[in-house]
């Protein structure tokens, strides 16, 4: 930040009366605090002493709608030597920040710019929200700012939850709610266990408003960790359903029930002004020349994965109706609801019975007993096909007709059904449906190991390598290939490679090649050793730090074999160990075996669910480095 | 500039498209004239291509109106997109309708798209229903694109700015060739009086046409060239100075007086496009733009008292005073404020000297020397990835340094805080340059061709000694190495390691000067302040631990832990103080592998990784540019653990040594030591790629140094 300095900007004749703020540095309490604290909180360089949300509703009688306001105060205290940090609050259309500031500990107001900007994502190629920030520096150590934070929401539909964590650590959390007479509201609490959330329900006398207070204390900051569970499935929270309101004896029903949120997005499909005439000729196209349903269907269901671009417009209600078909077929983009949405309407001039289906992603905790917005994020088609349903996720990209990816596997559906709906259950498969396999057979030639290998990929294992494939440049295709299957090594020399279609999502995938691998064989006096891994696939996978469950992208199972054939006038005088674990979520096993004048070194990892919990860490770390010692055991053969 | 003068003005230029009207925009690149409208077709030898651009046509131009100057660039680019890469490179464009990127100056932008099916329908994209505004920008998603089609896409972006004075455009300098093949390149601009046009083309490419205008005063050039393979840009690499490139400036000077003040070699009048600068044009520009200058009374109280035996070491030790006195003096104040922990530039009195730019630094530096009487020139040279100083073109790739001709000429750069008078830039080194004589300590009046002097080797060294220690388990390295740089290669690990605070304090105890805090009278604040500044300089610490064991790992390719830096000397007043850090630090779980009651030892690793030829750059075709020579030197001691012997350090004995460098490596046991030298060096600038098998050589011997084991065989 500070190492290198422009001159540009100096200003050297200007003063600067600076006016002292009194009692705004910290107090030796404070300091033994913020000491404390950071050795509580060693990645931390913020705690949040206090931090109180309150929560009241108001009522657009007009438009039907109940309003929310959020009011939350903190007292934030720098633990470290020093910290520079954001603060920010994001908003959209249907919620304004009327108060986003800073105070000094003396109480008086310190100021920051605030910079208002569109919230900008990769995966959102554009969208309403919008994001307010300051950059916050406290100098010293026990340095300390109270924020204010006042936010309104025009609907309470789109308030949904509140979390107990942050970013950093909490020191005292308290949540009022304030339900006024007049309103249903239903709190959810989730992921409470282990925590000491304390909840206290109190009527005023006066107004008959309902007070609920939630306080907790000491919550760990959240962790930021690629491939966790989502926050809905780890961090307390509690999810606010306000599902009516009373006013003047009538009763209107917000999202009381599962069916109430169906309606709401029922209606919103029904906005849709649907032009299938426009698919028309490329349906035909598709389907003229195929024989039988099952081609028609994959024929359809792969040009939309091939074909559309998913591109996401999340602008007000956008967010939540699908686009027109008519308009993604000729934008050849969509999000994922325009992707249903065209698969659903060219299905259906293909003489297919399909429908939209709301669903939640595994990030999400929630199923549709929860009658709430937070409750879904996705949306794919269902074919009725045959008294079988299937279900069709046009951005799933290589994804062959009837498989389904893990993000959708065994989540609850909702499936549109007229003025009804239908709540289903993807089907999950096992591990074994995305098996990838790795055989060398191998020999010592000279200071080298060479011989002819195979690779096959099969399930989610074939659609990642698939879509990874064939989004490189097509002069590049060649030379990315060769480093992916050499891991970018220059001791190992691939040569011969032959490969099935690359093309083919259904079939399973396969490469062939030969190999030369150098600097593996060593030979001291009469004993040559033998560094016969040259994979050591998942050595990397050591939790030291982290906190939350390590979820694969899918379900992984994969299958090692080489086999090295021992040289004449040799024999096998160390073989490294054998190992294996077996447990509910994964099972790994690493063997080595002498048969005749062949060493076989087997290799199996099966992650059944496709995680490792964080409870088993520690035995799992134990397991890893216990097998990575193996890994890096030496095969020693000695002159007979 | 008003609306209705803007009017006038476009009717004015007539026989240019100043036009703010889109159709006439879109007239200009895809109308009638358009002899590309139809072009779908791309040559079998590209088939394999990710995207061939059929046509790119890039057209500047530049025209005064009154007070007001309006630089317009049109670029027009048909691709023909041929796999699901291309269709995501070229699916989303960004740009800004309006923008103000310097205060008076406003930019317009209005660009076109559009889609040709393989059938041939067109279809035209309407920008402005489908993009959509982001702050202060817009976005857009092309619709309806496909593998195969031809995506057609044209920027016209105008800026106009009031301009009295002289103005420079930005140069241009590029390779015709670029990611993607080009069937069709043409370049063309527009001038009139009072613009002056630096350009030429380099390394084979198409010369530069002027197309006769019927209006006086008006000029146009075009540049075309076809078949263009798409370009390599691999390590060690200087495009300019290999690949057919153009470099071209326009510059604005509305009268002689400004012609003369401008920064840049003008053509003679502006009907001459020039195209190359000699050394008298040089001369002629630089005569005036130097002249000795400022106030020399630090310098002369610094003096004081002082004698010294020569004077190069007068020289050195008032180059370095005046880097302290005029620069570092200052850097605390620059982070206290960038902080924001004060507001410190008062406490430096009403009249502190602080170079803005290497003019007012040579200018007083020359003023010295000349007060001084000291002999001194000028030297003109150009950074060597710009081509040879024959080929000098833009001003701004022209650096000026001074050269005092004590007994050893010293050469003397605009300073960092790590400069030093033993080494200049190595950009500039081994090149031709031109020296401006200057008489009578004086004035400029005279040019001569130079060479300015070389490093080798043996001046850009890095000697390493790294003791190593096997734990009892054999699962963790302790390792301790220091490090010694000097020449260049202290350069960017001086820039990377080194902190304010670890060389400011030296400076102040040499110069007895005071640091920010000691200036700050107040108590309370003096109190305040530095209570901050040491919190800011522990966590300045913290990042840089965190940073360093990455980077230390990285070093060797593997995980490290525990690493601790001491700064023994910081190497910032020549060859005489190298730069020498100490670090220790642990290597767990790597590089040791059992092999039944043996351990093999991955010792090469601990030279650190080294350069991997693959097999793509085992073919290279371009020449070798290296930065400058240089050497590693590197001792490993480890210690051998009690119990063990070790075998195989015969393979560690390496010797691959030929004009272009080499590596060799000796390993010997000495009591219970085993003690391994190894040396790599580059002895060239330079390599021509016939040289190239001969780099490889020493190159994989040393990586195969890196990847050699031995055996530690339990007594």
């Amino acid at each position: 930040m500070t190492k290198k300095l422009l001159f540009a900007s100096l200003t050297f004749f200007l003063f600067q009366f600076s006016f002292s703020q009194k009692n705004i540095d910290p107090t030796t309490e404070d300091i033994a605090l913020a000491k404390n604290l950071r050795e509580k909180y060693k990645k931390s360089d913020i705690a949040i002493l206090s931090s109180s949300e309150n929560i009241t509703f108001g009522l657009n009688a007009k438009e039907e709608k109940v309003t929310v306001t959020q009011n939350i105060r903190e007292n934030l205290m720098n633990v470290t030597h020093r910290a520079d940090i954001q603060k920010f609050e994001f908003y959209d259309s249907e919620s304004e920040i009327e108060a986003f500031q800073m105070k000094f500990r003396n109480d008086k107001k310190a100021v920051f710019m605030v910079n208002d900007e569109f919230y900008k994502s990769d995966d959102l190629f554009y969208n309403d929200a919008r994001v307010k920030y300051m950059n916050i520096d406290f100098p010293v150590q026990g340095y300390s700012y109270f924020y204010e934070l006042t936010k309104k929401y025009k609907d309470a539909k789109y308030f949904t939850t509140i979390y107990f964590n942050d970013e950093y650590p909490v020191l005292k959390k308290e949540i009022t709610i304030t339900v006024p007479k007049w309103l249903e509201l239903e709190i959810k609490e989730f992921n409470f266990s282990g925590f000491e959330i304390k909840k206290e329900i109190k009527k005023d006398p006066k107004s008959e408003d309902t007070v609920y207070t939630f306080t907790v204390e000491n919550v760990e900051p959240g962790a930021n960790e690629k491939l966790s569970p989502g926050p809905s499935h780890i961090y307390p929270h509690i999810l606010l359903i306000a599902k009516s309101y009373t006013k003047k004896d009538v009763k209107t029903t917000l999202f009381s029930s599962t069916a109430d949120l169906y309606k709401w997005y029922k209606s919103l499909v029904n906005m849709m002004k649907e032009d299938p005439a426009a698919l028309k000729d490329k349906v035909k196209e598709l389907t003229e020349k195929a024989k039988t349903d099952e081609e028609k269907i994959k024929n359809i269901y792969y040009w939309v994965q091939d074909n559309i671009r998913y591109i996401a417009f999340e602008d007000g209600i956008a967010g939540f109706k699908p686009d027109e078909s008519q308009n993604v077929f000729q934008k050849r983009y969509g999000d994922c609801k325009g992707m249903a949405n065209l698969t659903k309407q060219m299905l259906k001039q293909a003489g297919f019975d399909a429908r939209l289906t709301w669903i939640g992603t595994k990030r999400i905790a929630y199923d549709y007993t929860v009658p709430s917005l937070s409750v879904d994020n996705h949306m794919i088609c269902t074919l009725f096909h045959n008294g079988k349903k299937y279900f069709l996720d046009g951005t799933e990209k290589f994804n062959s007709f009837g498989e389904y990816a893990e993000r959708i596997q065994g989540k609850e559906v909702l499936i549109e059904d007229g003025d009804n709906f239908i709540i289903e259950k993807i089907p999950t498969s096992n591990a074994l449906a995305n098996t990838e396999t790795f055989t060398a057979k191998l020999r010592i030639e000279n200071e080298s190991i060479t011989g002819k290998t195979s690779n096959s990929f099969s399930g989610e294992s074939r659609s990642g390598f698939l879509y990874s494939y064939n989004n490189i440049k097509n002069n590049n295709k060649e030379e990315a290939l060769h480093n992916y299957l050499t891991d970018n090594d220059k001791n190992l020399t691939i040569s011969s490679v032959t490969t099935s279609d690359l093309t083919n999502r259904d079939k399973k995938l396969s490469i062939e090649y030969d190999i030369k691998i150098d600097n593996k064989v060593s030979r001291f006096d009469n004993d040559i050793y033998i560094d016969l891994d040259f994979k050591k696939e998942f050595d990397y996978l050591l939790f030291k730090e982290r906190k939350n469950d390590f979820e694969f992208s899918h379900k992984e199972n994969y299958e090692s074999l080489l086999t090295l054939e021992i040289p004449t006038g040799y024999k096998v005088t160390k073989l490294p160990e054998s190992v294996s674990i077996q447990k509910p979520d994964y099972n790994i096993s690493i063997s080595y075996e002498l048969v005749g004048n062949e060493i076989r070194y087997k290799k199996n990892f099966e992650f059944k669910n496709g995680l490792v919990k964080a409870s088993d860490f520690k035995e799992w770390n134990a397991f890893i480095e216990k097998m990575n010692k193996i890994y890096n055991e030496q095969i020693t053969l000695t002159k007979s | 500039m008003k609306p209705s003068i803007l009017k006038v003005a476009l009717l004015l230029f007539s026989g240019t498209v100043f036009a703010q009207d889109k159709a006439e925009i879109k007239e200009f690149f895809w109308g009638n004239n358009d002899t590309y409208k139809n072009t779908i077709d791309i040559p079998a030898k590209w088939k394999n291509e990710s995207a061939v651009i059929i046509y790119k046509n890039e057209d500047y131009d530049f025209h005064k109106f009154g007070k007001s100057v309006t630089y317009r660039s049109a670029i027009r680019e048909r691709i023909k997109l041929q796999d699901q890469a291309a269709v995501t490179e070229f699916s989303e464009f960004t740009y800004s309708e309006k923008s103000n990127p310097r205060y008076g100056t406003v930019v317009k932008t209005v660009i076109g798209i559009k889609v040709l099916k393989p059938d041939g329908k067109e279809i035209e994209i309407n920008v402005d229903k489908e993009a959509v505004t982001v702050d202060n920008h817009k976005k857009i998603a092309i619709p309806n694109l496909e593998i195969g089609d031809v995506i057609d896409t044209y920027e016209y972006s105008t800026e106009s700015f009031q301009s009295t004075y002289d103005y420079g455009f930005d140069e241009v300098e590029k390779t015709l060739g670029g990611k993607h093949p080009i069937m069709n390149y043409k370049l063309t601009f527009q001038t009139e009086n009072d613009f002056f046009v630096n350009f030429n083309t380099y390394n084979g490419g198409p010369e530069l046409k002027e197309i006769p205008l019927e209006k006086r005063g008006e000029r146009k050039y075009e540049l075309t060239a076809s078949d263009l393979e798409k370009n390599d840009f691999p390590v060690w690499f200087y495009p300019l100075v290999e690949l057919p490139c153009y470099k071209f400036q326009v510059f604005f000077a509305r009268s002689g007086k400004f012609e003369k003040m401008a920064d840049a070699f003008l053509p003679e009048k502006e009907e001459i496009v020039k195209k190359t600068v000699s050394k008298e044009d040089v001369l002629n520009y630089y005569m005036n733009k130097f002249r000795p200058y400022g106030d020399l009374g630090d310098i002369e109280r610094f003096l004081k008292g002082k004698t010294f035996a020569t004077n190069e070491e007068k020289v050195r030790a008032v180059y370095y005073f005046t880097r302290h006195y005029y620069y570092t003096m200052y850097l605390e104040a620059f982070v206290a404020k960038e902080s924001e922990i004060m507001y410190p530039f008062y406490l430096y009195g009403a009249n502190p000297i602080f170079f803005r730019s290497d003019i007012a630094f040579i200018d007083h530096f020359m003023a010295f020397l000349k007060d001084n009487k000291i002999e001194y020139d000028i030297i003109v040279g150009t950074n060597r990835h710009n081509g040879p100083i024959k080929d000098l073109l833009i001003q701004e790739n022209a650096t000026a340094i001074l050269r005092v001709n004590t007994e050893n000429p010293i050469y003397i750069d605009y300073f960092s805080p790590f400069s030093d008078l033993d080494k200049f830039s190595a950009q500039l080194e081994n090149t031709d340059a031109y020296a401006l004589k200057v008489t009578k300590l004086k004035k400029v009046v005279d040019v001569e061709n130079v060479k300015l002097p070389s490093s080798t080797y043996k001046d850009n060294t890095s000697k390493q000694v790294t003791n190593v220690k096997i734990n009892a388990d054999f699962n963790a390295l302790q390792l301790n190495r220091e490090t010694a740089l000097n020449g260049h290669n202290k350069d960017e690990e001086q820039s990377d390691k080194l902190y304010f605070f670890d060389y400011v304090n030296e400076d102040y105890t040499k110069y007895e000067t005071k640091s920010l805090l000691d200036r700050v009278k107040n108590k309370k604040d003096k109190e305040k302040y530095t209570k901050e500044f040491e919190a800011l300089i522990n966590k300045l610490k913290d990042k840089r631990k965190e940073e360093l064991t990455k980077e230390t790992g990285n070093e060797y390719g593997v995980e490290i832990e525990d690493h601790s830096l001491e700064i023994k000397n910081t190497g910032r007043f020549g060859k005489t103080t190298p730069f020498i850090y100490k670090e220790d630090f642990t290597i767990k779980n790597n590089l040791i592998k059992k092999a039944g009651e043996n351990y093999i030892f991955e010792i090469g690793k601990l030279i650190g990784s080294q350069f991997e030829v693959n097999k793509k750059e085992k073919n290279r075709t371009n020449n070798i540019y290296f930065a400058f020579p240089r050497s590693f030197d590197d001792e490993i001691i480890l210690e051998i653990p009690e119990g063990y012997t070790v075998t195989g350090i015969e393979k560690l004995n390496k010797t691959v040594e030929n004009e272009t460098g080499g590596f060799t490596s000796k390993a010997v046991i000495e009591g219970n030591k085993l003690k391994i030298k190894t040396f790599k060096y580059y002895t060239n600038y330079f390599e021509p790629n016939k040289n190239w098998p001969k780099l490889v050589d020493f190159l994989d011997a040393a990586y195969q140094f890196n990847q050699e084991k031995i055996l530690l065989k339990k007594n």
